[in-house]
């Protein structure tokens, strides 16, 4: 815990100095605008927060860096979508977009699930109606198993024409919305393919040691995104709230293991799977969806959740008011003024995570005041890890605690919200 | 089977020798350190709001006070291997705090201590830490995390990194008003991977207001009689049962304990667990009945079996939640049909009340996770029915086959 510690707070630090990526607007997912995209397979190497590298595989928009995962295709619906790959790898590439209907291939050669492009050789265009908004993936339909775990798999997000509603109807309002995916990597396969050894790849041996959320692997989940020393991982997974926001999470499985996926602080709402509203019939709005505290998506698929941490009904203030002081924005009025309801101990006798800002109240500093630029919660906000809950993937290659992990923000309503 | 045979005689003689050597030095250190430890202390103020908040018509008795402390132990396998584990034991009201630490040494129970509350209830459960007697090199926090709890605090979340962990010798209070029934969990979250690995899981769960409803209170199309039990307040006696059995699905790795036991590293990227259990047993011994000794020094240290007992034509809630850190568990219960009510601590129903419950004959639960099903025996021939999990190479406790994951739902005439 204490090695973590420090390196995240470290890491924090460097991070707000160095970050250089264009800030994205209020909550908005980081990626490339369509709806015409021109992706290259090419090879990178994978960093991971013990010092590691790994050769990978991944698209890279147009000229740029590979990239792990590759570009979030951003599109409105309705949208006729082109997507133009380039390949530099050793091996055929191609792109597959599940739940998209009517994709058409023009170039290249054919393949087994559709066309492909030989290395070096020339591109091939997809085309396809983005006819319904919701979250999707794409990845390489060619020798797919070893594709994917090499990196080649990336989001595609299909806005619906409504702005701030996630589908067509207003139970998939959101006020931020985040983009969680979810991969993993065995580096003995990377080794074997970095070296020109492909056919020894086994997949009966294959045991991931890598867990990454949108790329990275915990703490590096949560460096702001575009920093400088990630150049093939541009994503950062930093969900970040105030009280009564409605999150809407993005959830994709894009690899081939099961992730329970665990939001401390609250229930998520799962409205929608594989890019469908959970809805009994058309325009009835999400009337199956269902609450969960743990969500596992199934490999190749996705969810989408609406979460919304509003502190109510936990029978004492959480923002430590006396009991004339004014409501806070949204407070839950019954616990207004509320006393605390014990004694806390010693602080000789508590371990203080990062975090901590030594009181219980939101946004409250106490006996350790945050310290401005080093602290990783520099306004005393409430923190709580979203992760695997299949514990061993919040480990990187034998070293604990990281992974398949991350923390959530929620800021006191006088705090602006920082988009990382 | 031989094989499984042998193997087992060799753990039993290793385990023997192994473990008298920590016994002897845990006997060293407590005698060493003697009745100077005595920061236990527990807060458990009495209820004076005038309020019935539980709905039990005592204005009283709104306030519950439990008192877990850390420690680690030891638990059998059911191939008689005896494991190393961490985990919490319980300090009953009554006993002497002064004497906390030195008789909870050692004492970890597998799974925890049972955490049942009422809707309605303010729960203050103190937290103490007695460290670890086999690893006295350690000198970790611990914490309980209610996994799931709605609208959670850090405070009171037990994550380590955005609150503050209790050390050795000391106690933390947490604090829950407890609103919304269902089934949740709750572990360790101190290096979580770890902790929970070595067993500081357990069970949680809430029970609904509409349990206290007066008698011939009408439901829709149900009335309620009393005494009659509910999953959930479900306005329709859909999740009310007769018999509740709460069922915790968990797989530990024998190599990792025995890595921890022994000071060695600890193997993360290889983790493998070997032994799958239902309340911390493997069958046969899920179906031990009552308290079972470990073979250590014969404490009790496996509480909880997990036979599902019922008459004939009564209704048994299955509380069902996942704690493994490295195995998603499918589970099944062959002739008597399941109906799938809640999950993850809420009633399946959408937000216009359609009524999202289900029949199945399997149940897939990653860690994490948690589900209520409804067992109606109704027309169910008398007899012993098992429930276990289709994930087949999970039926063993290690090299032996016909164990793991695997209980008796015994129906009587
Ligand atoms: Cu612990
Ligand atoms: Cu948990």
């Amino acid at each position: 815990m204490t090695k973590h510690t420090t390196s995240m707070g470290g890491a924090m630090l460097l991070a707000l100095a160095l970050a250089s990526f264009p800030a994205p607007a209020r909550g908005a997912i980081p990626g490339v605008e369509g709806p015409s995209f021109s992706l290259t397979a090419r090879a990178g190497f994978v960093s991971t927060p013990e010092g590691g590298s790994i050769y990978s595989w991944g698209y890279a928009d147009g000229a740029g860096l590979m990239q792990y995962p590759g570009p979030s295709l951003l599109v409105d619906e309705g949208d006729v979508v082109t997507v133009t790959l380039s390949n530099e790898l050793p091996v055929n590439v191609s792109i597959v977009f599940p739940g998209q209907q009517g994709v058409t291939a023009l170039g290249g050669v054919p393949g087994a699930l559709t066309s492909e492009v030989e290395p070096g050789g020339t591109p091939v265009t997809y085309q396809f109606t983005a006819a319904r908004p919701g979250t999707y993936q794409y990845f390489t339909g060619t020798d797919t198993q070893l594709g994917v775990e090499m990196g080649l798999v990336g989001a595609l997000i299909v806005r619906s024409a409504t702005a701030g509603w996630a589908y067509g109807h207003a139970d998939g309002a959101y006020d931020r919305e985040f983009l969680v995916l979810e991969t993993e990597m065995d580096p003995i396969i990377h080794e074997l393919v970095e070296t020109g050894r492909i056919a020894e790849v086994d997949f009966t041996a294959y045991r991931p040691v890598y867990w990454f959320l949108n790329g990275r692997s915990a703490p590096d989940t949560m460096v702001p995104a575009g920093a400088q020393w990630f150049p093939h991982q541009p994503y950062s997974c930093m969900p970040m709230s105030h009280p009564g926001d409605r999150l809407l999470v993005r959830l994709i499985n894009a690899g081939r293991g099961l992730h329970p996926f665990h939001t401390h602080g609250q229930h998520m709402r799962i409205i929608a799977q594989d890019g469908r509203l959970l809805e009994s019939a058309p325009g009835a709005g999400a009337d199956l969806s269902f609450l969960r505290f743990t969500t596992t998506v199934a490999p190749g698929g996705t969810e989408d959740a609406i979460y919304s941490w509003t502190g109510d009904n936990l029978g004492w203030d959480v923002y430590g008011h006396r009991p004339g002081d004014p409501l806070e924005p949204g407070e839950y009025a019954l616990d207004h003024g509320k006393p605390f309801p014990v004694i806390m101990p010693d602080p000789k006798d508590l371990e203080p995570g990062p975090y901590y800002a030594g009181s219980p109240f939101l946004g409250v500093a106490g006996y350790r005041p945050p310290v401005a630029g080093t602290s990783p919660n520099a306004h005393a906000g409430y923190v709580f890890m979203w992760h695997s809950h299949k514990e061993y993937e919040m480990v990187n290659n034998d070293t604990p605690p990281g992974g398949m992990m991350t923390m959530l923000i929620v800021e006191h309503p006088d705090v602006p919200v920082m988009e990382m | 089977m031989t094989r499984a045979n042998n193997e087992k005689g060799r753990y039993r003689m290793n385990a023997t020798n192994r473990h008298l050597g920590a016994l002897l030095a845990a006997l060293a250190v407590v005698v060493a350190a003697g009745p100077a430890r005595a920061a236990i202390s527990a807060q458990c103020p009495a209820d004076t709001d005038g309020m019935d908040t539980d709905g039990d018509g005592n204005a009283g008795n709104d306030n519950v006070c439990r008192h877990l402390i850390a420690s680690d132990g030891y638990a059998d396998m059911a191939d008689g291997r005896l494991l190393y584990v961490f985990g919490f034991s319980e300090i009953l009201s009554g006993e002497p705090l002064d004497m906390a630490v030195m008789n909870h040494t050692l004492s970890a129970n597998a799974p925890a201590p049972t955490m049942a509350f009422r809707e309605g209830q303010r729960v203050y459960l103190t937290l103490s830490n007695a460290g670890f007697m086999v690893r006295p090199d350690l000198f970790d926090p611990h914490s309980v995390h209610w996994h799931g709890f709605p609208n959670a605090a850090p405070i009171f979340d037990g994550m380590p990194d955005s609150t503050v962990t209790i050390k050795m010798d000391a106690s933390q209070p947490y604090f829950y008003s407890v609103v919304d029934p269902g089934t949740y969990l709750y572990h360790c979250h101190v290096e979580a991977t770890e902790h929970i690995q070595m067993g500081m899981v357990g069970q949680l769960y809430v029970q609904p207001k509409q349990n206290m409803l007066p008698a011939g209170t009408v439901l829709g199309s149900f009335t309620h009689r009393r005494g009659q039990k509910y999953g959930y307040n479900d306005g329709d006696g859909s999740s009310r049962y007769d018999v509740e059995v709460a069922l915790q699905l968990d797989s530990f790795d024998p190599d990792f304990h025995d890595a921890s036991e022994s000071v060695q590293p600890l193997p993360f990227a290889l983790m493998e667990d070997r032994y799958f259990l239902i309340n911390g047993r493997g069958y046969p011994d899920t179906v031990r009945r009552g308290p079972m000794p470990n073979s250590f020094d014969g404490q009790l240290s496996q509480k909880i079996d997990a036979q599902v007992r019922a008459r004939r034509g009564q209704r048994v809630l299955l509380r069902l939640s996942n704690l493994s850190v490295t195995e998603h568990f499918t589970v099944t219960l062959q002739g008597i049909p399941m109906h799938v009510v809640g999950e993850d601590a809420r009633l399946l129903r959408g937000p216009t009340g359609l009524d999202l419950s289900y029949d199945t004959t399997s149940v897939t639960l990653g860690g994490g996770e948690t589900a209520d099903v409804i067992l109606d025996t109704t027309g169910v021939v008398p007899g012993t029915y098992f429930l276990y999990t289709t994930n087949l190479n999970f039926l063993s406790n290690d090299a032996e086959d016909n164990g793991g994951m695997m209980t008796e739902v015994v129906i009587l005439g």
